[in-house]
This record gives C-alpha cells, sequence and structure tokens, in this order.
C-alpha cells in the first residue's frame, strides 16, 4: 500500500487515477504508443504548473514581493531579484545588460559554491581517508593502496591521443576494463533498482486498486 | 533494434510483467526469502539515532526522485515514525521541487495517520541549489514554514545549533553529497544520516567509508534490516505494512540475467565466428 492516498472519494479518485496512468504506461510494452504519449503530455503539464505554483507561492511571493512591499527602499538586492525573475520570463524591453547581472551573479555564485564544496567537502576529506590512516591496520592500509591504484589506472584510462610506451598502453587498458567492471556493477544495481519500482507498480494495482495483495 | 526483436519485445515484456504479478499475487512472503539478513545492519541508523540528545530535533533533507522513490520510500516512512517514537522532532526542507512535492504528500500522509503535529515543522522549499544549502546552514529561517509552533520558535532563535541530526533522503540532484560539500562543513559535528535508491551507492559509500556520512540505508536489504529492528510501538501505523515482495525481485533477477547472458553469449559466439573465418 502506497498510502499516498487517503480513503475518502478525493483519495479513491486519485488511486483510479494512478492505476489508469499505471496500466496506460505498463500498455506501452503491448505497443500502445498513443495513450503512453499522452501519459507523458500529463506528466509534463503537470510538472510544469506543479512549477509555477510552487515558484509562485513558495517563492516568489514570500520571498520577494512581500518583502518589495514592506520594506522595498531598505533592500536594493530585492529589486536585482525582481529583475531576474523578469529577465527569466524574457520581459524583452528588459535592456540585456541589465539583466545580465544578476544572471552572472547567480551562475558565478552557483559555479563558485559547487566548486568550493567539491574541494572542502569531497577532495580533501576524501584524500584524508584514503591517504592518512593513523593506526590502520594492514589490510586497510593494503585496500587503500589497491583503490588508489586502481583510481589512477581508470584515470590513465581516460587519457587519449597522446603518444605513449607499452607500460602506459597496458595500464591505460586495465583502467579501462576495471571501468567496464565498475559500470557492470552498477548496471547490477540498476537493474535490481528498476525491478523494485517494477514490482511496487505491480504492488499498487494488484493492492491498493484492486486490492488483492495486502 | 532489429524488426525480430521489436516483434517479440512487446509479448516479451508483457508476459515478464504477468509472471512478476502472478508471483506477487500467490507468494507475497516466503520462509526463508527474504530482504534483511544476518549480513546487513541496518546501516547503523539505529544506533547513530541511539547517540542522540533526548528529543532531538532532526533536520530532513527531503529530496528523492520521484522516479527512485518507491524504493527507498518504506524505509523513509519507517525512518520518520522511528524519530518520532524515539521523542524526536522533525523539520522538513526541500531544495528541489521533486523533494517538495513527495514531502508535501508525506507529511500529508502523516497527519491522516495523526502524527502529533507539534513535532513536525514544514520549512517548505528553499531555491537556489547549492547556494540554498548555504543559505539553509548558515541562517536557517523559519518564515514561511508551518507546523508545531514551539518547533518552529526553537528553529527561529537557534538555527542550525538547534538541529541535532540530519536526515538526507536522496535521489535528486541535491543529495547526501551536496549535504556533506556543503551543510556539514559549516555546522560542525551534526550527524548526517542518509536514505538513498540503491543505485546511488558507488556515489554515497565513499563518505561513509571517509566518516562524513553517519549512517547510510543505501541498499534494498540495508532498508529491510532497519524496518524489521525498529521498535516504533504504536506508531507502526505510520509506516508501509506491506513489505517489498522478494519472489518477484528473484524472478526478473533471473530473467535479466538470462537475457544478458544470451546476449553476451551471442555477441562471444559472433567473435568467435568472426575470427575463423578470417583464419580461413
Amino acid at each position: 500500500m502506497t498510502g499516498f492516498f487517503g480513503e475518502d472519494a478525493a483519495g479513491t479518485a486519485g488511486t483510479w487515477v494512478a492505476a489508469i496512468a499505471t496500466l496506460v504506461v505498463l500498455g506501452s510494452l503491448l505497443g500502445e504508443r498513443r495513450l503512453f504519449g499522452w501519459s507523458q503530455h500529463l506528466l509534463a503539464g503537470l510538472a510544469t504548473g506543479f512549477l509555477a505554483l510552487l515558484a509562485i507561492r513558495e517563492v516568489i511571493a514570500p520571498r520577494l514581493v512581500d518583502p518589495i512591499i514592506a520594506e522595498g527602499a531598505a533592500r536594493p538586492e530585492l529589486w536585482a531579484g525582481a529583475i531576474l525573475v523578469a529577465a527569466a520570463a524574457t520581459v524583452p524591453w528588459l535592456p540585456r545588460r541589465l539583466a545580465a547581472v544578476p544572471i552572472s551573479v547567480v551562475v558565478g555564485t552557483l559555479a563558485a559554491f559547487a566548486l568550493g564544496g567539491a574541494v572542502i567537502g569531497t577532495i580533501v576529506p576524501q584524500l584524508d581517508a584514503t591517504i592518512a590512516r593513523p593506526g590502520a591496520t594492514v589490510a586497510g592500509t593494503a585496500a587503500g593502496a589497491l583503490a588508489a591504484t586502481a583510481t589512477g589506472l581508470v584515470l590513465l584510462g581516460f587519457v587519449h591521443g597522446v603518444p605513449r610506451g607499452r607500460i602506459l598502453t597496458a595500464a591505460a587498458s586495465a583502467g579501462r576494463w576495471l571501468l567496464i567492471v565498475g559500470i557492470g556493477a552498477w548496471l547490477g544495481y540498476l537493474v535490481l533498482s528498476r525491478l523494485v519500482l517494477l514490482v511496487d507498480r505491480l504492488g499498487f494495482l494488484l493492492g491498493d486498486w484492486l486490492g488483492l495483495v495486502r | 533494434m532489429s524488426d525480430r526483436w521489436r516483434r517479440i519485445g512487446g509479448p516479451g515484456s508483457l508476459l515478464l510483467v504477468l509472471v512478476l504479478g502472478a508471483a506477487l499475487w500467490i507468494a507475497p512472503s516466503l520462509d526463508g526469502l527474504t530482504l534483511g539478513d544476518a549480513v546487513t545492519d541496518g546501516g547503523g541508523v539505529d544506533e547513530a539515532l541511539d547517540d542522540l540528545e533526548p528529543s532531538p530535533i532532526v533536520l530532513v533533507g527531503f529530496d528523492p526522485d520521484l522516479g527512485t522513490y518507491a524504493e527507498i520510500r518504506p524505509t523513509v516512512r519507517t525512518l520518520l515514525a522511528d524519530v518520532l517514537a524515539r521523542d524526536g522532532r522533525i523539520a522538513v526542507v526541500s531544495l528541489t521541487p521533486e523533494g517538495r512535492a513527495l514531502a508535501t504528500a508525506e507529511l500529508a500522509r502523516l497527519a491522516r495517520g495523526e502524527a502529533n503535529a507539534a513535532r513536525l515543522f514544514d520549512l517548505g522549499f528553499i531555491p537556489g541549489a547549492e547556494a540554498a544549502l548555504v543559505d539553509l546552514a548558515t541562517g536557517l529561517t523559519t518564515s514561511g514554514g508551518a507546523g508545531g509552533q514551539a518547533l518552529g520558535r526553537e528553529l527561529a532563535e537557534d538555527g542550525m545549533d538547534a538541529v541535532d541530526a540530519i536526515v538526507v533522503v536522496g535521489g535528486n540532484d541535491l543529495g547526501p553529497r551536496s549535504w556533506v560539500e556543503q551543510v556539514a562543513p559549516r555546522v560542525g559535528n551534526v550527524p548526517i544520516l542518509a536514505v538513498t535508491p540503491t543505485i546511488l551507492l558507488p556515489e554515497v559509500q565513499p563518505y561513509v567509508e571517509s566518516g562524513q556520512i553517519a549512517a547510510l540505508l543505501g541498499t534494498v536489504a540495508d532498508g529491510a534490516a532497519y524496518r524489521d529492528g525498529a521498535e516504533l510501538g504504536n506508531l507502526d501505523r505510520l509506516t508501509e505494512q506491506t513489505e517489498v515482495a522478494v519472489l518477484p525481485i528473484l524472478i526478473g533477477l533471473l530473467v535479466a540475467a538470462v537475457a544478458m547472458g544470451q546476449a553476451l553469449g551471442a555477441r562471444i559466439v559472433g567473435a568467435a565466428r568472426s575470427r575463423e573465418r578470417e583464419v580461413s
């Protein structure tokens, strides 16, 4: 039981709509593409509507419009936000140079946070955890060395178009095989994951909708 | 894709679905065929929650993916119920629209299940991706939020200092990795627990090994083991009563293995024949 729907009339209607949509999607296995296409349109339309609602109700109104009305003169950064919204809505009369400023700030800020976070939160701590291991056991050190070797070989596997000798070629080849093994293992996870999702949908049809499985 | 494969692909797929459905119907549970076993320990979540202060405030970063949420849904519901069963309080925040949609649905479900509303606070949706995480870590605000007033006041006054643990429900772009990168360096020693679909395991596992994530429920088996061991009392009503059926998954895996083996075998045979032709 997914539990997303209550037992009232609205919940029952929701269950039926979801069941029909599920059957339509599964119907594509039989080659029924038209209904499947409509279900994709339905998903896209619902997602767009939800995004618009979310943007207006939880972002633009409470974080931009309300503060501008309350204290617009004291907070000039909000006007930059308003310009950004207008730019995002592609208001044609807004000068491009003016609209480019807040967009540039947003893109630059996100890139800076992402890069800084990757260095501080991932690269340095991961190197620290892999290399610096005070009091590590022999097995742990060996595992770390193995991981470092595998990482190095896989990185070498990405070296293309550079003249190289036999050793480097062999190392790059080993790296590519390690990469294939890794992707294979990941695909195994993917198959399991998708099967769980399929079983969940079948469970929804047999349980929530038809009431055959509890 | 060849015409022949197109012809057999539809009926074959339908047959697989029917077989899985029949297996689901006939044998919902079989002794000896269980997901949680002695090999998995529930990802260390139980121990991590035990280590928290009494009546902890847990910030839940709720950003799963619509496509994979079904895999972690029973585990997430059990985890939320577990926190409440430990007299914990939960503040939910989402940084992606998909996450927000699912968080809204889960909060509505908790309300239908008559969970103590005073112990829940909905911080809503915060736009801005990584910048939103930084904003959250440095200046958590409750304006626009809804839920228990006392909890809201505590969060408004102390911000992230009031938070005892962070649970990240992952699957979307802003998952456990983003929280580790953006929030963890800014909030000190607040433990991060994560629930993710299996497909994210290779991405998240290194952070568990390095200790940056205190506990992880990253596989179906981990989730099942955790659910088996959770002591929820009457809050059991907030969890999913139907467990994931194992037999259909096993059948599906066998079918997938046969299909892949057939493809691999055909490729090997093809390569052998082509070499034979070259030699002759």
